[in-house]
């Protein structure tokens, strides 16, 4: 955004934070200042192998849905109505839900600046927040926790590595549940020893570390945390089905902490659907059910403590599916897709699109559904409202060259 | 290529820094530098050529594999014509491949655990990755280990266009990237479906391309996704779809058991007519398959891809831009001879700086260690790795045994391995094996005679002030210099 007005919200805030006597504009942000309320959180979840936005969010009031869908266009049950020409498919039922409260807001026909159909490409652009697949090695979330905007904001993945999108200078843990023991304290302290010439390890071993042996936060009565950081709560194996549900349920008691990190990032994989995409029991209907159970426990576990109230939460994948059914009853790689928005920050309730409709003609190289928002202008308009990052910093440090990329409004004001 | 003497303070008595990094760069890591071969480039050298025999019991050729999926098919079947609510509707699938599945991981380990040509297995647990196939997917289940042992053991040391082929068109493959499902457009089995389908008065289940398999083998068995980009892409969407025409037919019926699975075809759901690929016209049939994969195995792209992804697994997550040349190059010498390519790679110098680059792998990392403490077969069938068997540590430390998330594979740089919980679960698990095996091994003496003159003083130095012996051994376990290769 080149020209603030002054009704624009993060002006507004910053001239009142400045009225205030803050001796920097950075320290206005809500990720460093702990006022009354607690810091705001971000969630990221990112769906991995292309969710098909046409079946996640079908366009039944779309005059050519049915006739391009073939197929795909029956559901099993009857699809969620969200307006006039949007519903969701029958397996998202808790977050129509969060539709009617007004928590949710979905996002159409948005997409990457990439326009090609690699996976492993495209994961890079939506995770390194560039243009191009490696041009930018690491992640912006990473880099937005490495700013200054952000002093002491921690981030967590939930996931034995770190995923792309959190590498970056900044602060990361990482969390999966385990099924082995703990080692001993004074093994710990051996291997520090052992690691001083080791950068990488140490730098991990020492995180890990405060997840798991200084966690004085988490043995405190009455946090929250009733199943510890460090009691590894057995449910090995997140990647079986149930997996994402305790991972959300996990973030929640990290995210509702006090001193817990203000930005978390999930990860559900099992989007590709080439074949039989309809079954009603097969892989994209299971999973949508269990995106859907994750998202409601997320959403559950942070209002217990209020916390989500001051969460927002962005579900994204690195493209959506080719309009048409393909010769085996699923879709392939495609361009444009589906996105949501969702939490008590939001102002939900609708479905912002600038439909480009689903004839032929207007669809990305005769079969996509066409990008006309780019998904960084949603990320830009959830960490400028709600994190409060400076347009400068995300024009050239989080999304270097999106200056032409208008944020979204997606919050309440 | 810097050499020095060493003599260590644990009865070692000398051991060369070639060996060392011979054993635990190229190899899976010894339990004793002093079992290798005074020349160890003429060692690694030697051990060029096709992967051993796979050990273990209970394992599945290709064929008798499907066999095992058309079973399972056939009863699942049986279950949807049976009367609801009867015994029979409900069958239990749920465990159909457990002892297949169980039986290829062992086998897997066993076989790098135990083997004396370690760096040929390195090389098939590459090709393995690189051509991934995955339980992850309902379609390759049951097939997994028969793909491993049937398409890439054999073929790791010949021409890459022998490999590819063998990947490619091995039923694994076609069914776990989707081409068994991939019917030309105007093939007869489209039209033969329109028609029962119009006769039921149901939709077609199969009308036309899926491009899985030939956006994949483009992207990442091949050309290399870098290909796609730039001004001037080597391949586009229309190079995918065209190839994806030239794949229709190649695949499996399970329901026909007279199958031919030296060569998979039907010509029923084949795409009539010539189709073009990279400007290059390929005729109608099965031969165009044959033509295409040996085009794709001679071009430059692939040469440098190749070259880059084993440069990237031996050397550094960055690899040297001039050793990737010349790898490159001597596989374009070869004509894509991939013994050549290995060659090159052990007679360059970047893969023998003493500083170790790589991080292991969970595999790798649980692999060393079996080898380290001499764990015999046995051990590793009963499970024995202090209550939780060897495959189950690789899958708590992230890395499910032949069940990659995607078609990539795992990754081969540290980044992706080095998350904070993922250390702290090598360390979890080093402790377990550590309280098992650590009270009747003196780890100080194993870390010289593992490691050599790459064991650094502070190391030893740790391991000797340790306070018992499965403190000591969970030390030398967690080491950098046996994380690191």
């Amino acid at each position: 955004m080149s020209t603030p007005t002054l009704l624009d919200p993060r002006r507004r805030h910053l001239l009142g934070a400045l009225g205030a006597g803050t001796l920097a504009p950075w320290a206005t942000l809500s990720l460093a200042a702990a006022g009354a309320a607690g810091p705001n959180r971000f969630v990221f979840v990112i769906l991995r192998g292309g969710l098909d936005g046409l079946s996640s969010v079908p366009a039944v009031g779309d005059a050519d849905f049915a006739s391009a869908r073939g197929a795909l266009a029956q559901f099993a049950s009857a699809p969620l109505a969200l307006d006039g020409t949007f519903a969701l498919h029958p397996n998202l039922a808790q977050l129509h839900a969060m539709y009617g409260r007004g928590e949710l807001a979905v996002v159409h026909a948005v997409g990457l600046p990439y326009r090609d159909r690699s996976h492993f490409d495209a994961q890079q652009v939506l995770e390194s927040g560039g243009v191009r697949p490696y041009e930018i090695a690491s992640g912006w979330l990473g880099r937005l926790l490495g700013t200054k905007d952000a002093r002491g904001a921690k981030g967590l993945a939930l996931n034995t590595a770190v995923p792309l999108v959190l590498r970056g200078p900044g602060a990361v843990d990482t969390w999966a549940p385990s099924a082995l023991p703990d080692p001993s304290a004074e093994l710990v302290a051996r291997l520090e020893r052992l690691y001083a010439n080791d950068p990488a390890l140490a730098t991990a071993l020492e995180r890990a570390k405060a997840l798991h042996l200084d966690s004085a936060m988490a043995a405190e009565p009455g946090n929250g945390m009733s199943h510890g950081m460090a009691g590894n709560a057995t449910t090995p194996n997140a990647g079986r089905p149930g997996g994402f549900v305790v991972l959300a349920q996990r973030a929640a008691e990290f995210l509702a902490q006090p001193d817990g990190p203000q930005v978390a990032v999930l990860e559900v994989s099992g989007w590709d659907t080439h074949a039989n995409q309809a079954n009603p029991n097969g892989p994209l209907a299971n999973n949508l059910r269990q995106l859907d159970a994750g998202l409601a426990a997320l959403r559950d576990g942070l209002s217990a403590s209020g916390t989500w109230a001051r969460t927002v939460v962005v579900v994204a994948t690195e493209f959506g599916r080719e309009v048409a059914i393909n010769g085996t009853l699923g879709t392939d790689h495609g361009t444009g897709g589906a996105a949501f928005v969702m939490g008590g920050a939001v102002k939900g309730g609708r479905v912002v699109a600038d439909w480009p409709g689903l004839a032929k003609k207007n669809r990305y190289d005769g079969r996509d559904l066409r990008t006309t928002t780019d998904l960084r202008a949603v990320l830009k308009g959830v960490l400028g409202e709600h994190l409060k990052v400076a347009a400068r910093t995300l024009n050239t440090e989080v999304f270097p060259g999106s200056e032409a990329v208008a944020p979204l409004t997606l919050l309440r004001t | 290529m810097p050499l020095r003497s060493f003599t260590g303070d644990h009865g070692m008595s000398s051991a060369s820094v070639t060996s060392a990094i011979a054993a635990h760069r190229f190899g899976l890591g010894e339990a004793s530098l002093a079992a290798l071969p005074a020349d160890p480039q003429a060692w690694l050298l030697a051990q060029i050529g096709p992967a051993d025999a796979p050990r273990g019991d209970g394992l599945l050729g290709t064929a008798a594999a499907l066999a095992n999926v058309a079973a399972e098919q056939r009863a699942r079947r049986a279950a949807r014509a049976a009367p609801p609510g009867s015994a029979a509707s409900a069958p239990d699938l749920a465990g159909f491949y457990r002892e297949t599945i169980m039986a290829d991981a062992r086998s897997r380990l066993l076989t790098a655990a135990g083997t004396a040509r370690p760096f040929a297995e390195r090389l098939q647990l590459f090709w393995a990755n690189h051509f991934t196939v995955s339980q992850a997917k309902g379609s390759a289940r049951g097939l997994v280990g028969a793909f491993e042992r049937d398409a890439i053991r054999p073929n790791i040391a010949g021409n890459f266009e022998t490999l590819l082929w063998a990947s490619t068109t091995h039923p694994a493959m076609l069914r776990y990237l989707d081409n068994t499902q991939s019917a030309g457009p105007h093939s007869r089995a489209v039209a033969r479906e329109a028609r029962r389908a119009a006769r039921m008065d149901e939709g077609p289940r199969v009308s036309g391309l899926n491009e899985n398999l030939a956006r994949e083998v483009l992207e990442l068995h091949t050309l290399g996704a870098d290909s796609a980009r730039g001004a001037h892409p080597v391949y586009t969407q229309a190079d995918v779809t065209a190839f994806a025409a030239v794949l229709t037919g190649w695949r499996v019926p399970l329901r026909d058991e007279r199958v031919d699975l030296s060569q998979p075809f039907d010509p029923a759901w084949h795409e009539p007519g010539a189709k073009t690929l990279l400007g290059e016209v390929y005729p109608e049939g099965p031969d165009a398959l044959r033509l295409v994969i040996h085009d794709l195995a001679r071009h430059p792209a692939t040469a440098r891809f190749l070259a880059t992804k084993l440069a990237r697994h031996f050397v550094a997550d960055e690899p040297p831009p001039a050793l990737v040349d010349r790898l490159a190059a001597a596989y374009r010498r070869g004509n894509g001879d991939l013994a050549l390519v290995y060659r090159e790679l052990i007679a360059s110098p970047e893969a023998w700086q003493p500083q170790p680059a790589k991080l292991k792998t969970p595999e790798e990392f649980v692999l060393s260690s079996a080898r380290l403490l001499r764990l015999d077969a046995h051990a590793a069938e009963r499970g024995d790795g202090g209550g939780i068997g060897w495959a189950q540590g690789i899958n708590a430390l992230g890395q499910r045994i032949q069940a990659a998330p995607s078609p990539a594979g795992w990754s081969d740089r540290a980044d992706d391995w080095l998350g904070p919980d993922a250390v702290w679960k090598r360390l979890e698990w080093s402790t377990r094996i550590a309280n098992r095996f650590g009270g009747r091994i003196d780890a100080r003496q194993l870390a010289a005679q593992s490691l050599g003159p790459l064991l650094g003083a502070d190391t030893r130095t740790q391991i000797d002030r340790a306070a018992d012996g499965p403190q000591a051994l969970a030390l030398l376990l967690m080491a950098p210099e046996f994380q690191r290769r």
